[in-house]
């Protein structure tokens, strides 16, 4: 038993817990953070992605332990106050969430990879959710969400796209 | 709780955070048959879930400054500590542009995520038959660097795998890092994989072409296609004679297909691994001719 110290979304939590305890488990079972879904355990479907010290990592190849001292986000964490954050509100709005068993680490996902990259390519939204399984299969609608969120591109971008380029 | 199945929780260990190279060493003195050392975790979690192993004391290394180091020196080459991650390396530019092959390698390895946490030098001590980046480090002659009770040492990354899951090294030792020659101007280098849509690659190769008293001199590593990565020196030879053209990068994959040894086993028959091992040798080869 070791005494675990973890900021998550923004408030000290402070519990004994074993060794051999996975992130994942800690954060739901003891933190009762339930929107960290656990699913293979093998560090495949992403389902239980969490913000670590402000990288994405997959929580259930992670030791609670390891998180000590450090600073835990999950899809609570990015809401603003009462309001939804602008990907949370396209999510809805696109009918991106199906079952919604995936939703809240794909929305985590996304909302990271808009902070760091306000208007991701096509090729780039995919390489960031490519660890990330969704079942029921709404990629379409999580694609139309990030685009609507992420900023429009620049004029001479709209251009090139078209193939003329600009002189 | 995990729904009390064995496979989803983790055997009882106790976990220590190093902060030094003394500390892991004096760790491992200590326990070195029932510890593990511990970088990213991807696969030695894995691995304590399925109780394939189950060490009483695990011994962070994440933590260790030193191991943290990602460093290029002219003349002297490439030293990447064993802690540094697949995310570092893949923004790495000395590695894009120097060691292209290892690159890519790094760069196609699992998803963002797990790129975040493993690390190359975990990768290479797992020493999985499919893992990428072995057949990458035998391409550019790289070599493992040990640090034990008894001293250091250096072996090459060809040696240090023996075989499935098994490396050259003692409980009492521990890998500090890698080490990559210095890669002479001009130096090429492609990586490509196979994979059928499964996590792993069924076939992969790494090619590396540099000149060496204007002669090409050429490595091609097979990874994924036996137990240990494959170095085929038939094909090497037909790359390093004459023009480098379409006719001799088809002769190449050829001559490997005909004598790269391959595994049959539940992805992939022998036959249809040689069959991959053309395609993803033409691919790699094409790529260089065009660029
Ligand atoms: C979803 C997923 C996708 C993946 N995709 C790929 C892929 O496409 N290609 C690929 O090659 N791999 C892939 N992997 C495997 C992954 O790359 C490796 O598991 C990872 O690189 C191991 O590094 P680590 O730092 O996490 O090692 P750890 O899990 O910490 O350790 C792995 C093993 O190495 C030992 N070890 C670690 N560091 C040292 C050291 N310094 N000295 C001595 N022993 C040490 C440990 O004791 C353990 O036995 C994937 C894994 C997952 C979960």
């Amino acid at each position: 038993m070791n005494e675990c110290v973890v900021k998550v979304n923004g408030q000290t939590r402070r519990e004994r817990v074993k060794d051999n305890v996975l992130l994942l488990d800690f954060l739901r079972d003891k933190l009762e953070v339930r929107s960290v879904k656990a699913a293979c355990w093998r560090g495949e479907c992403g389902l239980c992605t969490v913000l670590l010290n402000g990288k994405l990592v997959k929580s259930c190849i992670v030791l609670a332990v390891e998180a000590n001292g450090g600073e835990v986000t999950t899809v609570e964490g990015i809401t603003d106050g009462s309001k939804l954050a602008p990907i949370q509100q396209a999510f809805v709005e696109h009918g991106a969430s199906q079952c919604g068993f995936c939703t809240p680490a794909f929305v985590l996902t996304c909302h990271e990879l808009l902070k760091h990259n306000p208007r991701p390519t096509e090729r780039e939204v995919e390489e960031a959710v490519s660890g990330l399984v969704c079942r029921c299969g709404t990629y379409a609608q999580i694609r139309e969400a990030i685009a609507s969120v992420s900023q429009p591109p620049t004029r001479a971008e709209a251009l090139q796209k078209l193939g003329k380029g600009v002189r | 709780m995990s729904f009390g199945s064995p496979y989803l929780t983790l055997p009882d260990f106790t976990y220590h955070r190093a902060s030094t190279v003394e500390e892991v060493i004096a760790l491992l003195k200590e326990h070195g048959d029932e510890a593990k050392v511990m970088a990213g975790g991807v696969g030695l979690i894995a691995f304590m879930k399925e109780r394939l192993m189950s060490p009483a004391h695990i011994i962070d290394v994440k933590g260790v400054e030193e191991l943290r180091q990602l460093r290029y020196a002219p003349g002297k080459g490439l030293s990447v500590g064993a802690s540094v991650t697949y995310e570092e390396l893949a923004s790495s530019e000395v590695l894009k542009e120097k060691y292209t092959v290892l690159h890519e390698a790094v760069s196609r390895t699992g998803d963002p995520m797990i790129r975040a946490r493993a690390t190359l030098v975990g990768n290479v001590c797992e020493a999985i038959p499919w893992i990428d980046s072995a057949p990458a480090l035998i391409s550019l002659d790289a070599s493992v660097e040990i640090a034990g009770a008894r001293g250091k040492r250096t072996v090459p990354v060809a040696g240090f795998i023996r075989g499935p899951v098994d490396i050259d090294l003692e409980s009492d030792e521990f890998v500090t890092g890698i080490q990559i020659p210095d890669a002479v101007r001009g130096t090429r280098g492609a990586f490509e994989k196979f994979t059928g849509g499964s996590e792993f690659a069924v076939a992969s190769v790494a090619v590396t072409l540099a000149s060496e008293n204007k002669r090409r001199r050429a490595r091609v590593v097979f990874g994924s296609v036996n137990s240990t990565p494959v170095r085929c020196t038939e094909a090497e030879k037909a790359l390093e004679e004459g023009e480098f053209t379409q006719a001799t990068i088809r002769r190449a994959a050829k001559v490997a297909a005909e004598s790269v040894e391959c595994v049959s086993d539940v992805l992939a028959s022998s036959e249809y691994r040689k069959h991959l091992v053309e395609v993803v040798t033409l691919q790699a080869l094409w790529r260089l001719l065009q660029n």
